[in-house]
């Protein structure tokens, strides 16, 4: 499934704006022409109240800055010359973002403009923009790839339908869909790891909504089948591997005693596989695997119960014929 | 390719092509859907390349995600038995510009 490894993508300030202007009310305050490429060498927040304080060891200077009431009424409390002295430790950092929707005092503006810094405005208070920033940061900094296969969420279960194509993965999708259950993605599915190391999938941007359906084209799904229907981001829970039929099923398990995981990103994730063959409604198959899966992650695992109870059954009828 | 990569070409070669987009829009629907048609004649597996990721040749989808842009340079990666035919054949619709100019 993974034909590249995984690499941990360098984030820039561009990027960071981007992503979080919406979410974070971000807006441009100066210098937004210097964000294009300018990395964010250390994937994280600092509150810079220490280091204009005079304090330097241990400024995390590779961080973006956020300037709080905190550190804006410090700095008011000085005298000019000495704020534009302290400011200029902020020459090398990433860049500046100053929250609860305030402007940049003049003497700010003068030198960050002398010094290039990009600087934002959001109008988020500082807590809840550092905790939002954060979440955001590790979202762009994880991990992701792109794999081919379906995703659906089947009651609350993450499954991505896999195998090669033609075999009937949007059909199968499309059947659960009108069951109720939800799409996340048709076809080719972006995973990524969170920072509490789950695995989340999505759609692909361009493509998000829609499916492609042999003889009817590319259908968007919410304008057929309604909100409802489609699915943001899932976490992943199961793997299906859907695969044609053939007279050798050495590795198909029978018992589902035999628990087998794919190594997805780093984390395992659990894997069956199905065989297709005529004339089988693999959208049941599909369904009952998501559940089971449920079951499992509940706690209950019925291939085991029932070995363990017909073991415990045998082995009595042994003792009594010794006996 | 040299002609000695092409007789080696068995189950288990990836043959690799470098192509350019060339037509006005891109790989958007119809040129995707050529391709998959195309692709979809072969038994190898075939898979288009941009900036790292991957997707298949066979699959609509996964070809319209690429966002081949004109201009856009692809790489086209055959695996299989009829690999040094199927990428003829893909190279042959690049070189088209998928019949729309």
């Amino acid at each position: 499934m993974m034909r590249r490894p995984a690499e941990t993508p360098r984030i820039t300030v561009e990027e960071f704006f981007e992503a979080g202007h919406g979410s974070l009310e971000l807006s441009w305050e100066a210098n937004a022409e210097n964000a294009v490429g300018r990395e964010i060498s250390e994937v994280a927040l600092n509150r810079p109240g220490l280091a204009l304080a005079g304090f330097l060891r241990y400024f995390a200077y590779r961080r973006i800055q956020v300037l709080g009431l905190a550190e804006m009424s410090y700095m008011n409390s000085l005298s000019p010359e000495e704020r534009v002295q302290r400011y200029r430790i902020l020459r090398n950092v990433p860049a500046v973002v100053l929250s609860r929707g305030r402007r940049m005092p003049l003497y700010v503006r003068k030198t960050t403009a002398e010094l290039g810094i990009p600087i934002m405005r959001t109008r988020l208070v500082t807590g809840h923009f550092m905790n939002a920033a954060t979440v955001l940061l590790q979202n762009l900094s994880s991990p992701r790839i792109r794999v081919p296969g379906t995703m659906i969420e089947i009651n609350g279960i993450g499954v991505l339908l896999e195998g090669e194509p033609g075999i009937g993965k949007s059909e199968i999708a499309l059947a659960l869909i009108k069951r109720g259950h939800s799409l996340v993605a048709d076809d080719v599915t972006s995973l990524t790891r969170d920072s509490t190391g789950a695995i989340q999938a999505s759609a692909v941007e361009i493509t998000r909504e829609h499916m492609e359906i042999r003889g009817l084209g590319i259908i968007h799904v919410p304008r057929i089948f309604g909100v409802s229907s489609i699915r943001g981001d899932m976490r992943l829970d199961l793997i299906i591997r859907m695969r044609k039929q053939t007279r050798e099923e050495g590795d198909i398990d029978r018992t589902g005693l035999d628990t087998t995981t794919r190594n997805v990103l780093g984390v395992e994730v659990p894997l069956v596989t199905v065989p297709v063959a005529a004339g089988r409604d693999l959208t049941n198959v599909v369904e009952v695997a998501a559940l089971n899966q449920r079951l499992k992650q509940m706690g209950h695992d019925s291939a085991r119960e029932l070995d363990e109870r017909l073991k415990k059954v045998l082995s009595r009828k042994e003792n009594r014929r010794e006996s | 390719m040299s002609p000695d990569n092409e007789a080696m070409a068995d189950a288990s070669t990836t043959l690799e092509r470098e192509v350019t987009v060339e037509n006005q829009f891109g790989i958007h629907a119809r040129p995707a859907a050529l391709l998959v048609k195309t692709a979809s004649r072969f038994a190898c597996e075939i898979l288009l390349e941009k900036n790292g990721v991957q997707v298949n040749a066979k699959s609509i989808m996964g070809l319209l995600t690429l966002e081949g842009h004109h201009g856009a340079k692809l790489r086209i990666l055959a695996t299989g038995v009829d690999a040094s035919e199927a990428i003829a054949a893909i190279v042959d619709l690049f070189e088209r510009k998928f019949h729309e100019g």
